[in-house]
């Protein structure tokens, strides 16, 4: 079919977007990602941000690097081993979310017909 | 001049174990039973842990192998910025596109963007985006043989450069002729055995805990505090916060636009494998990242208890395999570390390759050069485009250019501000359209270009580090790409409720 006519269906909504995501199995997945997103952003981009901002040095010497962890200081540990550790349970996390979430929205309409599959 | 002599042991174990790789190969196509395309992703449900050991194995190259330790060894804490780019990465993967484009259910990057934006010129553009970005990342893997190669046959290392490239070329005719397959979860248990075992007997020579050398490294980097030895520790001692944020955002969008990561996605046989096996594939992974520092501060140990200057950086990307020879672990172990780091590098560069060419052939010969072109034809140019591009990486490799995980992060700006703002927006906004595509793509190939030529000095050199140009470059895309789709007339409807129904649908 020939796309570019604007008439917006009557009943058919075919709208995509992340910022403001349709009713239903949309919105709650992406409440979820912005979930994971806060999660990810806060100790990948927050934790150095915070290191420069309580530094004492220009070197970034500061509280966390004279505090040491398993013989590591600690913000070597917290970059180097532990953002693993929390990414992997971050994937972890969303997908038991995800999961009940699919789970939820595809058994009480297991034949509904709403699917225009062609 | 290389000081290396010849290896006999190193070297027989090489051959040894590529020989072992094209019989397992051989013997899982053989179990399979089908023919595998030219791909290579032979479709089969082997299990959410198999999945995952294939996204490590397929992931680990001779930038997790050698180049993570090898920046270490030089930068201290800023190589932190590779560690956690590349794992935060598939964070992003998961939790914006994993689902998504395995229900999208298109093979390839460009056949995605050919069929999301309806546009032959926007797959035109992937392809040869595609294209760049497998050159880019092999020129690294190819350093890092010509290094390995050089330390195994005692050549120079331009020598071992054209030894190596025959070397991976014969590979890949052999396994072509013979029609092996790749077995990812072997060549995975494979790599991490010999990237951890040599690396707890190296710990233990020097006296650190054995057992756990991810964790008694720590007291290496006391010891080594105090010396002129030490590895920076201190956040910015080799770079600016700003840089650090830069190079792991860049790195984490790359990750997360990669076509040979992506790929991996349209194969999984179902969503929800799809998604858990990154769990596992994150993990497999870690392994070998929660590791490879150790290496470089064994080394340090070793070079500060027989008072020896640091290795000059050109060297540094072969710390790993220096790191065994010094602490005395027997040469045969040393060549196991070689071989993994060999292998590792061999993977990568048949799956690049073979994704490059096949972008080639498929995407941009078969479309636009010509459509009339037999399937015996088409098998024809991918090879042929192989053979092109084996030569042109080789090209671009015997020039000193920088450190192996410094090269790779350029592919990865690369994706990061072309591929993945096109996933992005492809998927998570229904408005996006060819024009959109296809200037974004545009802008992002010209922002990581001209952040190679910037020079380092000025204020723009600044904001777009070579490395990191993406922390800036992908939001000026994605902008762009909003304002031409604003501009021009919506995607047909046709895919939009595909979008719509297909592709965000439980």
């Amino acid at each position: 079919m020939s796309g570019g006519t604007e008439s917006p269906g009557p009943a058919k909504d075919y709208r995509v977007n992340f910022f403001k995501p349709r009713a239903g199995f949309m919105r709650r997945e992406v409440r979820f990602i912005w979930l994971m997103l806060a999660g990810w952003s806060l100790l990948t981009f927050g934790f150095p941000l915070y290191l420069a901002w309580t530094e004492w040095t220009a070197d970034g010497t500061g509280p966390l690097t004279v505090t040491t962890l398993f013989g590591f200081p600690f913000h070597y540990w917290f970059s180097g081993q532990f953002l693993i550790v929390w990414f992997i349970f971050l994937c972890f996390l969303f997908n038991v979310l995800v999961d009940h979430l699919i789970d939820r929205f595809r058994h009480p309409r297991a034949h509904g017909g709403d699917r225009h599959v062609h | 001049m290389s000081t290396e002599t010849f290896k006999t042991l190193p070297a027989l174990l090489l051959g040894l174990a590529l020989a072992v790789f094209l019989l397992v190969g051989l013997f899982s196509r053989l179990r399979r039973g089908t023919s595998s395309s030219y791909y290579g992703v032979g479709v089969r449900s082997i299990g959410r842990i198999g999945i995952g050991a294939a996204i490590a194995s397929n992931w680990m190259s001779a930038a997790s192998f050698l180049g993570i330790a090898g920046i270490f060894y030089v930068k201290g804490y800023f190589a932190f910025a590779y560690v956690v780019g590349w794992t935060g990465g598939y964070v992003l993967l998961l939790i914006l596109m994993a689902s998504q484009i395995r229900r999208f259910g298109k093979y390839t990057a460009p056949e995605f963007v050919g069929a999301r934006y309806d546009s032959p010129l926007a797959r035109l553009l992937a392809a040869v985006i595609a294209i760049l970005i497998s050159l880019i990342y092999c020129v690294a893997q190819y350093k890092g043989i010509g290094l390995v190669f050089s330390w195994i046959f005692g050549l120079d290392y331009t020598r071992s450069l054209l030894l190596g490239t025959l070397v991976v070329i014969s590979y890949l005719v052999i396994s072509g002729t013979l029609g092996a397959s790749r077995n990812q979860r072997f060549q995975y248990a494979v790599l991490i055995l010999s990237f951890l075992l040599p690396l707890m007997l190296i710990a233990s020579k020097l006296g650190y805990n054995g057992l756990l050398p991810q964790i008694s490294y720590g007291k290496a980097l006391q010891d080594l505090a105090g010396t002129p030895a030490r590895i920076e520790t201190a956040p910015w001692a080799h770079g600016s916060p700003y840089q650090w944020l830069a190079l792991c955002f860049t790195l984490m969008l790359g990750t997360a636009g990669l076509p040979h990561v992506l790929s991996r996605f349209y194969t999984v046989p179902n969503v929800r494998d799809a998604r858990w096996s990154v769990v596992w594939g994150l993990f497999f992974i870690g392994l070998l990242y929660w590791s490879a520092p150790a290496y470089a501060a064994f080394a340090r140990v070793w070079q500060v208890r027989h008072g020896l200057p640091p290795m000059a950086p050109e060297m540094a990307d072969l710390v790993v395999i220096k790191a065994g020879e010094w602490a005395g672990i027997p040469l045969w172990v040393v060549g196991i570390i070689a071989v993994g780091a060999i292998s590792a590098a061999f993977s990568t560069v048949s799956g690049l390759l073979i994704t490059g060419a096949g972008a080639f052939s498929y995407d941009i010969y078969c479309r636009f050069l010509n459509p009339q072109a037999s399937e015996s034809k088409r098998m024809r140019v991918a090879k042929g485009a192989t053979l092109v591009l084996a030569a042109l990486v080789v090209l671009v490799a015997a020039q000193p250019l920088g450190m192996i995980a410094e090269i790779t992060a350029v592919a990865f700006a690369l994706a990061g501000n072309t591929l993945f703002p096109v996933f992005l927006l492809g998927i998570w906004w229904d408005r996006a359209n060819k024009q959109g595509a296809i200037a974004g793509m545009l802008t992002g190939t010209a922002i990581t270009l001209c952040a190679l030529l910037l020079p380092p000095g000025s204020a723009l050199g600044a904001l777009f580090p070579w490395t990191s140009s993406a922390f800036l470059g992908a939001p000026l895309v994605v902008l762009v790409m909003i304002v031409a789709s604003l501009a021009t007339p919506p995607p047909p409807e046709e895919i939009r409720r595909f979008l719509a129904e297909n592709v965000h649908s439980p």
